[in-house]
């Protein structure tokens, strides 16, 4: 977080810093991760005292990436080293060598309609955009929360 | 000797006999804060009085089975004594996988099936090719259909004709019941109150809820309104696992404006995120994930067959898994395709009465077809000639 400040967001004549493309597009995927998180919470069994010797650590499917561990989310845990993950079986597949169709090319393409803007507060149609990390609002009322809570410090 | 029919979700496994009925059983583990050192599995989900921070362990990943720990926990408690006392030796399974499942997953599935668990034959098949065996038969005249499948992980359009999958028209949208209710979460927790921990109730929540609006602009100004004239907000009594047990809509007559209630309940008050949820089957790109939503994914698989089935298809369309259970949805999907669909062409969409068991019955069927013997991989044939076999043998 702390490169990605110093790098991508410049600081204006006035005094609101911008944030770049590629840092609001990384800000975008990292919020459709958190959209496949299995949970947010920590596991009930970790913050237990540590297991006696016959313990064996359960298996689990989620995979921490470092990025998220480095923000506030909570849902932080033991990972398994030994277990393939999606992303791991995916490149296994090697499907860019494979004929068509696969799961690669399967993936429904990108919609040919006009994109629709939403306030990033309020969730109602939006006219604006925010100048500083591109995120949409409606109303004056809906952009100081915007600034006040998400804008340039994006925690959830 | 007995089938087993098994439809095995990334959430919930539809499983019984071939000569029975169908259960529909959580295909994951769970842990509490209540009684942390315990891990719950499938259906002992229920004996978990407090399920309010329910922990969850998957053994699937972007609707594909890659914790095979987990899901042999699940299948072990299923198959099991207290469940389903399968006789292995004597025993065959029908098991559903997801279209194009990875190579290195198909063979781990036919080790587990053959070598751990020692079925005496098995069948693997798509759960589309299920549903599409089910429609085929209760519409015998039909030639082609089209699966609209929205489950948990993905939203999958798949043609088939004459009982054939049509590969290149399949289709996949990344939006599925999984993130539906990950994204009601955070703009809950967002909004009014924090409950990123709360998925099973949140979940619930979706369920209760939700619906696809059929006028999403006209939707969105009524949820703006002040006072009675919002017919869109319902403010929801969130369980508390002592005296609420299960959450619910406050009746319209006990509703209070102010949203100061004098009852203590903790109240979610909700109004566009009832239908700005489940549009992102329509419009994934309303999150930002560039990819078509439903209609238009349809028209864009359709188009990519020959030209005499296409009719056929959009004529012949059918809904399965748990997303399309909002209430609208099957009537806004028949309106939307009405106005992408030239218009000489009929368009007809059908929700079945159970959509998330349907593929389930096609496999009931299927495990009573006369043929079905010629269809299995046996033991045997497996021990004999390993992978090759399956791989020959089933249509995945
Ligand atoms: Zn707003
Ligand atoms: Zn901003």
């Amino acid at each position: 977080m702390v490169v990605e400040k110093k790098n991508s967001a410049r600081v204006e004549a006035g005094q609101r810093r911008v944030l770049d493309d590629a840092t609001r597009q990384r800000r975008l995927s990292r919020q459709l991760e958190a959209l496949e998180k299995d949970n947010f919470q920590d596991d009930p069994l970790s913050s237990l005292p540590a297991p006696g010797p016959t313990a064996r650590l359960p298996a689990f499917s989620e995979t921490e990436e470092p990025e998220k561990k480095k923000r506030k989310t909570r849902g932080d845990h033991f990972k398994l080293r030994f277990r393939k993950n999606f992303t791991a079986l995916l490149e296994e597949e090697n499907l860019a060598d494979k004929p068509e169709p696969n799961y690669l090319s399967a993936l429904a393409p990108p919609s040919s309609l006009p994109p629709r803007h939403f306030c990033c507060v309020c969730g109602f149609p939006s006219n604006y955009t925010c100048t500083t990390c591109g995120g949409r609002y409606c109303c004056v009322k809906c952009l100081i929360t915007h600034r006040e809570t998400r804008c340039l410090k994006w925690t959830l | 000797m007995a089938t087993l029919v098994l439809d095995n979700g990334a959430y919930t496994a539809k499983i019984g006999y071939s000569s029975d009925q169908v259960s529909v059983i959580p295909n994951c583990q769970f842990r509490s804060k209540t009684s942390r050192m315990k891990t719950f599995t499938a259906n002992q989900l229920d004996e978990i009085k407090d399920p309010s921070a329910l922990f969850y362990i998957l053994p699937f990943q972007k609707g594909y089975l890659v914790n095979w720990d987990v899901q042999r926990k699940v299948w072990d408690h299923l198959f099991g004594k207290e469940m389903f006392k399968v006789d292995f030796a004597e025993s065959s399974i029908v098991i559903s996988e997801p279209y194009f499942n990875f190579t290195s997953i198909q063979e781990s599935m036919n080790e587990i099936l053959f070598e751990e668990y020692r079925f005496q034959s098995a069948l693997r098949i798509n759960a589309g090719s299920l549903s599409a065996r089910g429609y085929f038969r209760s519409e015998p005249y039909q030639l082609c259909c089209l699966l609209v499948d929205s489950g948990f992980s993905f939203t999958h359009i798949a043609p088939y004709c004459r009982g054939s999958r049509m590969k290149d028209g399949i289709r996949r949208i990344n939006v599925g019941g999984k993130l539906l209710t990950n994204h009601l979460k955070e703009i809950i927790s967002y909004r009014q109150l924090h409950v990123m921990d709360e998925t099973h109730v949140i979940n619930q929540v979706k369920e209760d809820v939700c619906f696809v609006s059929q006028d999403f602009y006209k939707d969105m100004a009524v949820a703006q309104l002040k006072g009675h004239d919002n017919t869109v907000m319902r403010d929801y009594v969130l369980p508390d696992f002592s005296a609420i047990k299960k959450g619910f809509c406050k009746p319209a007559d006990q509703v209070v404006l102010s949203g100061k209630y004098k009852t203590g309940e903790q109240i979610l008050r909700l109004a566009n995120e009832r239908f700005a949820v489940p549009e992102m089957l329509f419009h994934p790109s309303d999150i930002g994930i560039q990819e078509m939503g439903i209609p238009e994914a349809i028209v864009d698989s359709v188009q990519s067959l020959s030209e005499d089935m296409q009719p056929h298809m959009y004529g012949n369309i059918i809904l399965t898994g748990g997303n399309v259970l909002f209430p609208g949805f099957r009537e806004r999907l028949e309106a939307e395709l009405r106005s992408l669909v030239p218009a000489h062409i009929p368009v007809k969409v059908t929700l079945p009465n159970n959509p998330i068991t349907y593929a389930w019955e096609g496999g009931k069927l299927l495990a009573n077809d006369p043929d079905y013997e010629e269809m299995v991989v046996t033991r045997d044939d497996y021990e004999e000639n390993g992978h090759f076999v399956c791989e020959e043998k089933f249509d995945i």
